[in-house]
């Protein structure tokens, strides 16, 4: 079970950084669904050896929310914008390298929930730990508001992966909490984005700069 | 029961609202507002009664800091819901439902025992008040509100980080606890938590509620929603929003002081105040409109909520409290007379508004007793907090922390006095006379609430803050 749980992580990893490399925003939001059925796959193979059969539940709204509903919103708001900036931005290799440092950083600080911790998932922890702050650094380094909201989404399956690994997810009560809150900031967020494109014909956040001091 | 009834009202006016309009919305918003705030103050009376309160088998639970915060809540809701209908005309269903639902998700969140419901009661306050930021569909407001949900969502992210660490350290050593991220059982078990991952948990806590809370840095999206939102949202953002963040972070603080020292929590707190405090000075000593500079005295008195949180002992953490209070009635009411000030003199801008005192002769006066108590003048109630917080600083033998914090206090005092003496005097475009003062009345109210907590405190007020720090201070 470690081996499957700790490649599901890994791969997880692997299409946060490659959304980070990609310039192209609708290979962005393919990534992120792609990495929502991961989620999910991990959810499947922890209640598949564990038993805990109400993580079946999690995979499948992860599946619905995740990985169909979101990607299909974000392909709406983008609908008809051009699929890359336009003007040219900073390498992808200084992003890269800012990613890199972050995993980095991420194994030193998990080390001590790593050895507290006894469930066979416990290597993908600071794998998990990398995508939430990997997904955090694509956030605030985000040029418009589809790099801003995917930095988002990345930061909260990221989050949402730790506490599968770490915990074999949180109290029921709290996961459906956490799906309604990312269900409800992407629909804001559309109607935001809906009206910004409307009022200034861009995703492009630098334009939004009336409110200052 | 009574705390069942005290969600459940707001909850049941925002759906009734959802297809009420005219006259029937206003009855409706009223009757509504009316139940949450004797609710509140029901369930208050009975937190000072019986100590504290549970229903649905201990899922919700009122101690005496929630009911402090509950209060607060009815009190400056009530208050907000008097001016609303100025706001709400025309546009009823954009407004009620979500003013009502803001309320609700308020309450919830300082009810709730379940610190993962806790987080998710918090999420709901920035999602059902966005659309109330964005309410008067501007460019500006827009802006505003797309910030205000990017910037508070991933705070609270980041808030959901640590929560998600607290419930790996407990349940890691405590397999099988029967509701785990409840705050009693928490409290329960935090002498045997692991100190280093509870540490790490508190930080990304702090940082993510602080967020909430408008400590800087994390403040950028707090003037911009404050000050574009209408005057009764931005009254119940800036004087109990703010303060839920707080309370957010003092349900895990006892936590973390047995489980890993309160070393870490009062030096983080003091850091993160003393940064809201001078970020806040530096604004307000030039400050250009009005709205703005309420927005940014915000962010200065949550940091020093927070540097008193920071000295910490008995002083410090009542000292806070009753700041947290004192500052919810002063900046209610001040935003809720910016609403009437902009309707008066179209414009945010402080260079615009020219003889305040003679142009609206109600909210005139009104607005310059409450920005005194605002600067922390005796007789108000803010003095008294304010002597408490510095005092308690000296008391724990901090020297430069409460000399800092004197100075960027006196900083914003001279840059608040000089934009209200220029906003008073001058001669005024129009003599105005105002319809409704009886509207005034609840203002007046919650002006002589600060004179009381100034002057003489009303008997229960010091139980309830002995009270209240001894849930916050640890066993």
């Amino acid at each position: 079970m470690s081996d499957l749980s700790n490649f599901l992580a890994f791969l997880g990893l692997v299409t946060t950084l490659l959304m980070v490399w990609r310039q192209s925003r609708p290979a962005r939001v393919r990534l992120l669904a792609v990495q929502s059925l991961l989620l999910a796959a991990q959810a499947v193979a922890i209640a598949a050896f564990t038993g805990r059969y109400g993580l079946l539940l999690v995979a499948v709204a992860l599946v619905v929310v995740k990985a169909w509903w979101i990607p299909r919103a974000l392909a709406r708001m983008g609908e008809g914008a051009p699929p890359r900036p336009l003007a040219p931005g900073r390498s992808a290799g200084l992003r890269l390298l800012g990613a890199g440092a972050l995993v980095v950083g991420a194994y030193a600080l998990m080390l001590p929930v790593t050895a507290s911790s006894a469930l066979p998932t416990r290597g993908g922890i600071p794998l998990a730990f990398a995508m939430a702050l990997v997904g955090l650094y694509a956030c605030v380094i985000g040029r418009d508001v589809m790099g801003q909201i995917l930095g988002f989404l990345m930061f909260e399956n990221g989050i949402f992966a730790l506490g599968l690994l770490a915990a074999y997810g949180l109290p029921g009560l709290v996961e459906a909490g956490v799906f309604l809150d990312v269900l409800v900031v992407v629909l804001v967020a559309e109607g935001l984005v809906m009206q910004i494109r409307h009022e200034h014909a861009t995703l492009d956040v630098d334009l939004l700069r009336e409110l200052r001091g | 029961m009574l705390l069942v009834a005290l969600l459940a009202v707001p909850l049941a006016g925002a759906a009734l609202l959802v297809r009420a309009s005219g006259r029937a919305a206003t009855l409706v918003h009223g009757v509504t507002a009316l139940a949450t705030v004797v609710l509140a103050l029901a369930v208050s009376i009975a937190v000072v009664r019986e100590a504290t309160l549970q229903a649905l088998d201990g899922f919700l639970r009122a101690d005496a800091l929630s009911a402090w915060m509950v209060a607060l809540v009815g009190v400056v809701a009530g208050l907000a819901a008097v001016e609303a209908p100025h706001y709400a005309h025309g546009a009823a269903r954009r407004f009620y439902p979500f003013f009502h639902l803001f309320v609700f998700t308020m309450l919830l969140a300082v009810t709730t025992d379940d610190l993962g419901f806790m987080w998710v009661a918090i999420e709901g306050t920035t999602l059902a008040s966005v659309f109330l930021v964005n309410f008067e569909r501007t460019r500006a407001s827009l802006e505003a509100s797309y910030k205000y949900v990017l910037i508070c969502s991933v705070g609270i992210a980041v808030a959901f980080l640590g929560t998600v660490l607290v419930y790996f350290a407990d349940v890691a050593h405590f397999a099988g606890t029967e509701h785990a991220l409840r705050w009693t059982t928490l409290q329960r078990l935090a002498p045997a938590l692991p100190p280093r991952i509870v540490e790490m948990a508190f930080v990304f806590l702090l940082v993510g509620y602080g967020t909430k809370a408008g400590l800087a840095p994390m403040h950028t999206w707090l003037p911009d929603a404050h000050s574009e939102a209408p005057a009764p949202v931005s009254a119940m953002m800036s004087g109990v929003l703010l303060a839920i963040g707080v309370y957010a972070i003092l349900r895990f603080k006892p936590i973390v002081d047995v489980a890993a020292g309160p070393v870490v929590a009062r030096r983080l707190l003091l850091g993160l105040g003393l940064a809201s405090m001078a970020v806040a000075a530096a604004f307000l000593w030039n400050p250009k409109n009005y709205k703005r500079m309420l927005a940014y005295s915000s962010v200065e008195h949550l940091g020093l909520v927070s540097v008193g949180l920071g000295f910490g002992g008995p002083w410090g953490i009542a000292g806070a409290v009753l700041h947290i209070a004192n500052h919810a009635l002063a900046k209610s009411v001040l935003f809720l007379l910016s609403g009437r000030i902009r309707a008066a003199y179209a414009s945010m801008e402080i260079a615009a508004v020219r003889g305040l005192l003679a142009r609206l002769p109600v909210s005139g006066p009104l607005f310059f007793a409450a920005m005194l108590a605002l600067l922390g003048l005796p007789p108000f109630g803010l003095f008294v907090s304010e002597v408490m917080i510095i005092g308690a600083g000296f008391a724990a033998g901090h020297v430069l922390a409460p000399v800092i914090a004197l100075v960027l206090l006196a900083i914003a005092f001279a840059g608040l006095l000089h934009a209200l003496q220029r906003m008073l005097h001058g001669e005024a475009a129009g003599r105005g006379v105002e319809h409704q003062g009886w509207a005034a009345v609840p203002m007046v109210a919650a002006l002589v609430l600060l004179l009381m907590t100034g002057l003489a405190w009303p008997p229960g007020l010091a139980g309830a803050l002995a009270s209240i720090t001894a849930v916050i201070a640890a066993p």
